[in-house]
């Protein structure tokens, strides 16, 4: 029997012999690699075994995780790491790095006041529409649907101009910071907000006719790559994914952070389970951020600006530092938070980035570099679907599948 | 007012009615978009974009309000800022030299990040809004102190004409001459 050696990995036994373990294929099984040159797919394969056209079992391999944002996070001080760990989701920033942050906040015993929470939130919605809408893209060229590539990366820019025009950069914000956030709305923000809010509304209409009432799109989403509710639950699966199949789970939900719990929105659950239903939550998910972003807009416009950091940090301002928040709204950082010493303790920050929920385990030892940052990103969780909702469905429904996944090897591998 | 889950299903399997509805509704945005195409391109380098002053561009000294605290290169992430030590004319007695401390930077090693601008306690660090700038080699992305106290040339400004982008409500990103309202 042909095929049935496979020679990576194996170990020498007692007597010095190498053990090498095989198993027996079927005879007309073939293995495919999909990837890792695959296009969107990044440094990450899924190997298949095929039966005809048919997929018999999916293994979805991530390589080798190196574990170097964690590593990294050690040796760096506190307030260093948080450019850091942009990296792992750089189109979703705002929302990685602050759990990080609220961590950080727990040991050191501050909180950013209310204000700086609103801004926090504004920039997460900002960022999680433009994460949504980098999934939109890539999914529609997996479909092969490029008018949905080059719309979504199109209005993905309305959202990223927000985004620069709040933090002064594109995509690596690193605005939020222990005690607080970095910039207050420039003058005529809200108004843009708004106006973006409006176009992104009309978009949406004209997504829905073009992309998900498209019946090509349809037949090929509807019924396929379905993780029932009870595997979804077993296996792990959180944010979108876990939400499409019926699972109700939000962070900010069941354990909302900084002012979730004031504002009026909706966390989308479809029960269907299907490649569909999670398109269809991340698209009622996007609706539901641009209300957000509205709400917090008119809060930050209504009430009167008050310092950006926390008390403890603004007693200690010189006065330069107050006038340069007062007139250019910017929150100055003190020359001790270069080197400061956290007090020795343990936390936990949670929060639901565009993929889903993200962990972050701070463990200080009093010193100036945390003693360990254990990371958990949402990739991470949601790579192992793609053993289960693969199997039974045809090679031409893989690409569907991963789009609809929205997976993103660089936040699993971390 | 609290968020609330919200359970949704999705739309039954359609008949073929519905289905030729939305195809027509599919090809009738397609011609929509073909007779009125909606494009925002920007001709760069003949035009290119005003960014606002808040941006996080090129990080210039400005040597007479450094005080040689070195926080900048303490908290640089990237490792790019680094201090070096100068003789200059003490200005109390300008006979005897003293040894003063100053940042340098590696542009090859800078995010942009913005954390030495914010930290430097008496503004001596500033932001240029613009960041399009190209060295010959690498060799020239690492500054000494003078490259340091002076804005890069900004060869783009040079040739083309500075556009605004703006969000407007019906066609998204749309690009203003400076000057026209922008």
């Amino acid at each position: 029997m042909s095929g049935e050696v496979r020679v990576y990995g194996g170990w020498r036994d007692d007597l010095g012999l190498k053990v090498i373990p095989t198993r027996r294929l079927a005879r007309d099984v073939y293995e495919v690699f999909i990837g890792p040159q695959h296009p969107g797919s990044g440094h990450m394969r899924i190997i298949i075994r095929v039966d005809g056209d048919v997929i018999v079992e999916a293994d979805p391999d991530i390589g080798y995780v190196h574990r170097t944002m964690e590593k990294l996070g050690e040796i760096r001080g506190w307030i260093k790491p948080i450019p850091l760990f942009e990296r792992m989701a750089i189109h979703d920033a705002c929302n990685i790095t602050l759990p990080y942050v609220r961590a950080v906040e727990k040991l050191m015993g501050v909180e950013a006041p209310l204000r700086a929470k609103y801004l926090r939130v504004l920039l997460c919605e900002i960022n999680r529409i433009a994460a949504h809408l980098y999934g939109f893209a890539i999914f529609g060229v997996f479909l092969g649907h490029s008018t949905m590539y080059m719309w979504a990366m199109g209005d993905r820019e309305v959202f990223i101009q927000l985004a620069e025009e709040l933090t002064g950069a594109r995509l690596t914000h690193s605005y939020p910071i222990p005690g607080g956030v970095r910039r207050d709305i420039p003058q005529g923000f809200p108004d843009m907000a708004r106006r973006a809010v409006k176009y992104m509304r009309k978009r949406l209409e004209e997504y829905r006719k073009i992309f998900l009432d498209n019946p090509v799109i349809r037949s090929r989403l509807e019924d396929v790559g379905v993780i029932p509710k009870r595997l979804a639950a077993e296996l792990g699966i959180v944010g979108p994914n876990a939400r499409g199949s019926g699972i109700q789970y939000d962070v900010r939900i069941i354990e909302p952070y900084e002012v979730y719990d004031e504002l009026d929105f909706e966390v989308p659950v479809y029960t269907e389970g299907d490649a569909l239903a999670r398109t269809y939550v991340r698209v009622e998910e996007i609706r539901q951020s641009l209300r957000i972003i509205e709400q917090v807009v008119e809060w930050l416009e209504k009430k009167p600006r008050e310092p950006i950091v926390d008390e403890s940090i603004y007693k200690k301002y010189p006065p330069l530092h107050k006038k340069i928040l007062e007139s250019q709204g910017r929150a100055k950082l003190l020359p001790w938070m270069a080197t400061m010493k956290v007090p020795a303790g343990r936390a936990i920050g949670r929060g639901e980035t565009g993929r889903g929920e993200i962990i972050y385990y701070v463990e200080s030892d009093g010193g100036m570099n945390p003693y360990r940052v254990r990371i958990v990103t949402p990739s991470a969780r949601n790579a192992i679907a793609f053993k289960y909702a693969l199997p039974g469905h045809r090679v031409m429904d893989l690409p569907a599948i991963y789009g609809s996944l929205d997976y993103f090897p660089p936040e699993a591998d971390r | 007012m609290a968020p609330r889950i919200g359970l949704k299903s999705l739309e039954k399997r359609r008949t073929l009615i519905d289905g030729v509805r939305s195809n027509l509704h599919v090809l009738a945005i397609g011609v929509k978009y073909f007779v009125n195409p909606r494009r925002m391109t920007l001709v760069y380098p003949k035009e290119y974009p005003r960014l606002s002053e808040g941006y996080r561009g090129f990080i210039i000294l400005e040597k007479k309000k450094c005080i040689s605290c070195a926080a900048c290169a303490r908290i640089c992430p990237s490792a790019a800022m680094k201090m070096i030590r100068v003789m200059e004319p003490d200005p109390k007695h300008p006979e005897k030299p003293r040894m003063k401390q100053y940042p340098v930077i590696n542009y090859q090693r800078c995010i942009f990040c913005g954390y030495c601008v914010d930290v430097c306690p008496t503004e001596a660090l500033y932001h240029v809004n613009y960041h399009d700038v190209v060295y010959d080699n690498l060799a020239e992305m690492f500054w000494d102190l003078d490259t340091f106290q002076k804005e890069p040339e900004y060869k783009t400004a040079l040739e083309g004409r500075p556009v605004r982008i703006m969000v407007h409500e019906e066609l998204g990103l749309i690009k203003v001459p400076v000057g026209e309202g922008g």
